[in-house]
Parts: structure tokens; C-alpha cells; sequence
């Protein structure tokens, strides 16, 4: 055999074991993660976890009920904030402001965002929303959120509508259609599975966060859906929990983050297999 | 509408002009022009072919008459673009009306995202609000006039993108005579067709020749050939020969033409 | 003019040309023995004559074939297209300029033996160099693209015309003389005919040669110098 070929060949195959290598580290920690919550997770799972609400410390019994309407709630208002103005900031990106400068800059700011730490985000929130009004509510929970899913949603609307071939847009001019008209009605059209995928990706994004609800919606052991108030929610109660050594507190703490990951998982599920699909182009 | 229909009645200059293009400058950016000092005429229902390397200009000065070259920052016309007698390029001119008045067709198919009924009604309605048994029957004369109403008559409703490639291209044409244009643009409209669809797209614009004024770029020297009356050969943003294509064809005036033609380029 | 960029068409429009010009050489060769044949009465050279005819024909197919499959394979339009239709056209008058010259010869044999000739046998001898000036003329103006030539070619096609009159009335006073003339003399009156349609033919060619270097055509009407011709 040629020798060049063959030292071609050695190098391919060493790299290729390195590269195998590498992937069985990193999905040996994620299979590990996932064994430890679901084999904890389902030891806790309980029916009483839908119906009651979170107990108090050394306790018997009671669920995440609150925590998870809280949960709900936050997330709702937090995409239902952050969702239309990404939306509408990501379609001027993509289509009235391209070739503008204050694009570019409007795009690096975003990236930022979407990169912050979003206990940085949670400490904004809590020195412009918290604080002015007097203590921790909902209203700020959801306002953090709404933050952390706005970069996501401008980025992915962004993305998704550059992603719609120029072609369609001017074959929609051409018949003397107005901007306006021919985004609403063709490209958003056109771009619709990508941009649902995006706005179930923000979702999966913010119903996990906990840091920036520590420092805006706090969180409260008792049913509350007042906006005003503290409200209680999965992550912050999971991170209360898991760290008190009350057994039971422990026990929900694994069901409440394994419901998380649940959701997380079908919604990326779902995101996934949209955009897999039937994808216009 | 109105004003631009009085425009033409008071300003019809010369008999058969449908279009006059008098230089006309095109930049992209701030570099040298694309197009430089063309002058031309189209004539009414008449097919004109523009021919020419990659990057000569043809495509840019289409996208000119139908002032599509807007949609893009730095790009800037210079000049006159006379349709029926008026300037185009000019202030106050609408061009969603404009385009109303001169169609394009693209290189590759480009169905909206919606069913085939809807693709065609959907132009329809930007100009006029029909009750539904006139709005089908406009869709059905658009059809049949791009040559797809028996292909797809027991269909309408599935998507306009479930089309086979050529019958796609057909409905962009049908879609764009649906709205009774005066001028249709054909940007290289085959390129991405096989040879029996290119094929049916030429009969179309054959047929549709005698009542629209048809400009088309082509990469296909064949096709300028077997359809247009006029060919404009374009090289390095300049016009360097237009007449009848036949002449152009059996014995063009210009080297550059000829050897353009024949295959002796570069 | 530059190559193609697709070089073999190149190489089959030369390999045409190159068959033309063969045929034009032969043409020419035939049509001068065929005269010369015929002057001095030479049935080997008559003979010899009339075998080069099959090897013009064969040759004649073959640019008819090759033009063919060049239209077929290579769409050819604008000078290319003149070129391939030209080789077409002149192919065609070159085989006729041998069939015609091959008429000659044979005539020549028939003729040999003969004791009384007429005067009219040297304006048939200059009518057959003019014509041979006219098919050389003519040619070479197609192998060095030269339309003035070929222009000038078709303009003097009237003096063979005149030249044929002249040998016409000879013969025919010839005749009239003494009845036992007429067989020599319709002989030698086909031969006139012939010569003056290798005139006609090699302004055939002078109007493709015109064609192919201008993309027009020459006018209908070209000058003609007398009516005992005719088509």
C-alpha cells in the first residue's frame, strides 16, 4: 500500500477514536445526571405532589401544587412579555433594518443578553422592578423571565426569517405588495415552524431559571397567584428543598426537578420534530 | 392607478414604445456603474431578449423597470425609464402600482407558502375585492392562461409548494397575469426547469406574447433565439447590440456579439 | 477570429474546410484536364478525368454529413452557422462543377479521332481558362475570406456568358457550312453549355462566400451578359 495513504489512514483512524472518545465523556456525565433524577425523581412521584400544596419543614406528605401554577404563571407572562417584542425586534432585524447599522449593533447587544448570567438579569430586574415597588413579586418574576427570553426569541426570529430565500420576498413585491403586507402574509408564513420552534425553545430556556427568581418572585409556600406577592415556583422551591436535610423536602425537590426536566425534554421534543419535519423553503 | 392611466394618454410619444430606457446608470454602492449609458426601447407586445455573460448587467437593468432594485440600500438608478411615457425613476411615482403594471417571473419558482387557489387569489386581492364566484372565476382564467387549470383544477387547495418544478413556475406566471399586468419580466425563468417544462414555458410566453410586453434574460442562447423578437446582447454593464434577433442570431453587426454567440468567449 | 472555447467544434469546422478545399482542388484539376482533354482530343487524359469524379462525390457526402452532425451536436449560430450553410452550398456546386467537367471529358472521348475541327474550338478553349480563372478566383477567395474577390468573381461572370455567344453563333455558321459538321458541333455546343454553368456555379460560390463574410445576400438580379445562357 501506499505509504501516504496508509499514514492517512493511521491519522483518520486516531482521530476519529479521539473524537468517539470524547463524545462517550461527555454523554457518560449527561446519562449519569438523567440515571441520579430519574431514579430519584420517580421515587417521589407521587399523585399528592398535583393536589397539595408544599409542606412545611419536617412535615409528612404534600405536593408542588403551588409551586407548579406558580411555575405556569411566570413562564406565561414571562413569554407572553419577552415572545411579541422578540418577535417584532427579530422581524425589523431580518427585514425593514438588514442593511442598517443599528442592526448589527441591535444583533452584538442581543448576543450579550443571550450569553449574561441570568442571576445578572434577576439583580436588574430586582434593583428596576423590586425595589421601586417595595418587595418581591410575581410581576418582577415574570418581567426576569421575560428578559431572559427575549434575546432567545430575537435570535431565533432573526435567524429563522433570514432563512426565508429572498426570491419569495421579491416574487411578493413584485406584485406590488407593501413591505408590511408581505411579512405579515408571506414571510412569517413561510417561516412559521421556525418560528414556533424558537418561542418552544424560550420556553424550555426560562421555565428552568432560578436565579433571577430568587431576586424577583422569591418564592411562597402557600397558593398564592396574586401578582403582587411573592409566588411560589419549581425552581426556586427545588433549590430550597434539596438543600434542608428534611427527607421529605428532599424527595420533592428530585419529583419537582424531574417534572422540569420532563418539560424541558417534551418541548424540545416537539421543537425538534417541527423543524425536522415539512420545512417550506 | 387613475393618474398614471391619464399619464399615459397625455404622453403616448411614440407608437409601439411600450418602455424606453434613455441613460440609464446603475450603481451598486458608490463604485463604478453597473450599467452604463443604456439606451433602449421596448416594444408593445413584443419579447425582447437580454443575453450576455454573468454579471453584464442584464438582470440588474430588468430589476430596474420594475424599480426591484429598491429593496436594497445603495442601489441607485440614473436616468430615464419611460413606461408609456413616464419616468419610472421619477419622484412620486408608487411603485407597489408600478409593479402592479410590469410582473416579474424568477429564476427559480417561488410559490407562496399557501394553497394553489390562494396564490393566485392572494394578488388578486391587493387590487380588488371580488365575491367569491368572481374571485374563481379570475383564478381559473389565470390558470388556464398560464396552461395549469387541468393539472391542478382538482386541487387548488393542496399547497402551492406540493407542485412539481415547471408546474410551480407556471403558477408564479399565473399568479402574475392574475393581476393584469401590462409588462412581464422574465428573469432567466427556466434555468432551473427540465427540458420538457422549459419547454411549455416558452409555448406560454409564445402565446402570451400578443398581449404583454415581455422582456426575458437568459443564460440560454437558444431559447432568446427560438422566442424573442428583439435580442439585446449586454456585456460589462454596457448594451452592445440590439435588433432583430434573427439578425443577431445568423449575422450580428458586433465582434463581441459574435463571439459571444458562437461560443468563442474569454 | 478567436477559437472556441469549446475546442473541438473548432477542430470539426476546420476538418470542413479542409474537405471544401479538396474538393475545390479537384474541381479545378478536373475542370482544366476536362478542357485540356478536349483541346488536344486526349482520351487518357479524358479517362482520367472521369475517374476523379467519384472520389469529389464521396467527398461531397462527407461535408454533407459532417455539416449534419455539426448543426446536430453544436446549435451553431452567427458566422458559424454561415460557415456550416456555406459548406453545405459549396460542397453541393463543386460536385456539379465535376459532374459537369466530367461531361466534358466524355464528350473529349467521344470526340477523339476527329479530323475536322472548328474554328470555335479556341473561344471553347478561353471560355474553359476564364471559367478556371473564375472557379481558382473564387476559391481562393473562400480559403482567404476575401469578399472583394468573391464580389468580383460574380460581376465577371458576364464575360463568359458573352464568350459563349460568340462560340455559339461559330458553331452554328459551322454547321450551316456543311451538315456534316453538326454531330462535332452539337458535341462541342453541350461543351460550351457546361463551361458557361462551371461560370454559374462558381458564382454560386461567389454569392455563399459573400454570405458567410457579411451575413447578407447578394441582389437577385446579377448582370447578365447575354440570353443564349439561361438557367
Amino acid at each position: 500500500m501506499n505509504p501516504f495513504y496508509a499514514r492517512r489512514r493511521r491519522t483518520s483512524s486516531i482521530a476519529m477514536a479521539l473524537c468517539l472518545g470524547a463524545t462517550i465523556f461527555g454523554l457518560a456525565w449527561l446519562t449519569l445526571i438523567l440515571f441520579t433524577l430519574f431514579w430519584n425523581g420517580f421515587a417521589g412521584l407521587t399523585v399528592a405532589m398535583f393536589t397539595e400544596m408544599t409542606p412545611p419543614p419536617n412535615a409528612q406528605g404534600g405536593g408542588l401544587l403551588n409551586a407548579i401554577v406558580g411555575s405556569l404563571i411566570l413562564t406565561v407572562l414571562g413569554i407572553g412579555v419577552g415572545a411579541p417584542i422578540g418577535l417584532l425586534a427579530g422581524t425589523y432585524m431580518a427585514e425593514y433594518g438588514r442593511f442598517s447599522k443599528i442592526t448589527s449593533v441591535i444583533r452584538f447587544i442581543n448576543d450579550i443578553l443571550l450569553s449574561a448570567p441570568s442571576i445578572i438579569i434577576g439583580l436588574f430586574v430586582y434593583g428596576a422592578v423590586v425595589v421601586p415597588m417595595g418587595g418581591f413579586s410575581g410581576l418582577a418574576g415574570a418581567l426576569a423571565l421575560a428578559v431572559i427570553a427575549l434575546p432567545v426569541v430575537v435570535r431565533t426570529t432573526e435567524d429563522m426569517l433570514l432563512l426565508v430565500p429572498t426570491q419569495l420576498r421579491e416574487a411578493a413585491v413584485a406584485l406590488g405588495m407593501p413591505q408590511s403586507y408581505m411579512i405579515r402574509k408571506i414571510t412569517w408564513r413561510a417561516a412559521r415552524v421556525g418560528l414556533v420552534t424558537g418561542l418552544l425553545l424560550a420556553v424550555a430556556r426560562v421555565s428552568g431559571e432560578t436565579a433571577p427568581l430568587l431576586f424577583t418572585a422569591l418564592s411562597n409556600q402557600f397558593w398564592s397567584v396574586d401578582l403582587t406577592k411573592t409566588m411560589a415556583n419549581l425552581p426556586v422551591t427545588i433549590n430550597n428543598f434539596i438543600n434542608n436535610p428534611d427527607p421529605n423536602w428532599k424527595r420533592l425537590a428530585w419529583a419537582g426537578a424531574l417534572l422540569i426536566t420532563l418539560a424541558v425534554l417534551s418541548l424540545n421534543i416537539v421543537a425538534r420534530s417541527l423543524s425536522g419535519g415539512r420545512n417550506p423553503k | 392607478m387613475n393618474e398614471m392611466m391619464r399619464a399615459d394618454a397625455l404622453t403616448h410619444d411614440s407608437e409601439g414604445v411600450k418602455i424606453a430606457i434613455r441613460n440609464l446608470n446603475f450603481y451598486y454602492g458608490s463604485g463604478k456603474p453597473s450599467l452604463k449609458n443604456i439606451n433602449l426601447s421596448l416594444l408593445t407586445n413584443k419579447v425582447t431578449a437580454f443575453i450576455g455573460p454573468s454579471g453584464c448587467g442584464k438582470s440588474t437593468l430588468l430589476r430596474v423597470l420594475n424599480r426591484m432594485y429598491q429593496l436594497y440600500p445603495n442601489q441607485r438608478a440614473e436616468g430615464e425609464v419611460l413606461l408609456d411615457g413616464q419616468n419610472i425613476l421619477g419622484p412620486g411615482v408608487d411603485v407597489n402600482l408600478l409593479r402592479a403594471r410590469v410582473g416579474m417571473v424568477f429564476q427559480k419558482p417561488t410559490p407562496f407558502p399557501m394553497t394553489i387557489f390562494e396564490n393566485i387569489a392572494f394578488g388578486i386581492r391587493l387590487y380588488e375585492k371580488l365575491p367569491k364566484s368572481e374571485m374563481d372565476a379570475r383564478v381559473e382564467e389565470a390558470l388556464r392562461g398560464a396552461a395549469l387549470w387541468d393539472e391542478v383544477k382538482d386541487k387548488l387547495d393542496a399547497s402551492g409548494l406540493s407542485l412539481s418544478g415547471g408546474q410551480q413556475q407556471r403558477l408564479c406566471i399565473a399568479r402574475t397575469v392574475a393581476i393584469k399586468p401590462e409588462v412581464i419580466l422574465f428573469d432567466e425563468p427556466c434555468s432551473a426547469l427540465d427540458p420538457i417544462s422549459t419547454a411549455k414555458v416558452e409555448e406560454l410566453m409564445d402565446e402570451m406574447s400578443d398581449r404583454y410586453t415581455i422582456a426575458i434574460v437568459t443564460h440560454n442562447m437558444q431559447q432568446a433565439a427560438r422566442i424573442s423578437d428583439k435580442t439585446v446582447f449586454m456585456y460589462l454593464g454596457e448594451m452592445v447590440e440590439m435588433d432583430d434577433t434573427d439578425k443577431i442570431f445568423t449575422s450580428p453587426a458586433q465582434k463581441r456579439t459574435q463571439d459571444y454567440i458562437t461560443g468563442r468567449f474569454g | 477570429m478567436s477559437d472556441h472555447t469549446v475546442r473541438a467544434f473548432d477542430r470539426e469546422l476546420e476538418l470542413l474546410g479542409r474537405k471544401i478545399a479538396e474538393m475545390g482542388g479537384i474541381g479545378e484539376k478536373m475542370l482544366a484536364d476536362g478542357i485540356d482533354a478536349l483541346i488536344r482530343l486526349d482520351a487518357d487524359l479524358a479517362r482520367s478525368t472521369i475517374s476523379m469524379d467519384k472520389r469529389l462525390d464521396a467527398l461531397q457526402r462527407e461535408v454533407e454529413e459532417s455539416a449534419v452532425l455539426i448543426i446536430a451536436r453544436r446549435q451553431p449560430v452567427g458566422l458559424d452557422l454561415r460557415e456550416i450553410v456555406a459548406a453545405m452550398r459549396i460542397s453541393g456546386d463543386l460536385e456539379r462543377v465535376g459532374d459537369l467537367a466530367k461531361n466534358i471529358a466524355k464528350r473529349a472521348v467521344a470526340l477523339s479521332g476527329e479530323q475536322r475541327l472548328p474554328r470555335a474550338m479556341i473561344g471553347l478553349r478561353h471560355m474553359g481558362e476564364l471559367a478556371a480563372m473564375q472557379l481558382k478566383d473564387v476559391l481562393d477567395a473562400y480559403s482567404q475570406r476575401d469578399v472583394e474577390r468573391a464580389d468580383a468573381v460574380w460581376l465577371r461572370d458576364a464575360e463568359i456568358d458573352a464568350l459563349e455567344d460568340s462560340v455559339f453563333r461559330d458553331l452554328l455558321t459551322f454547321m450551316m457550312e456543311d451538315p456534316r459538321n453538326i454531330t462535332v458541333c452539337t458535341q462541342l455546343l453541350f461543351c460550351s453549355k457546361n463551361v458557361e454553368r462551371v461560370g454559374d456555379h462558381a458564382t454560386n460560390i461567389a454569392e455563399t462566400v459573400h454570405y458567410i463574410l457579411t451575413g447578407e445576400m447578394l441582389p437577385m438580379d446579377r448582370p447578365k451578359g447575354d440570353m443564349a445562357g439561361g438557367k
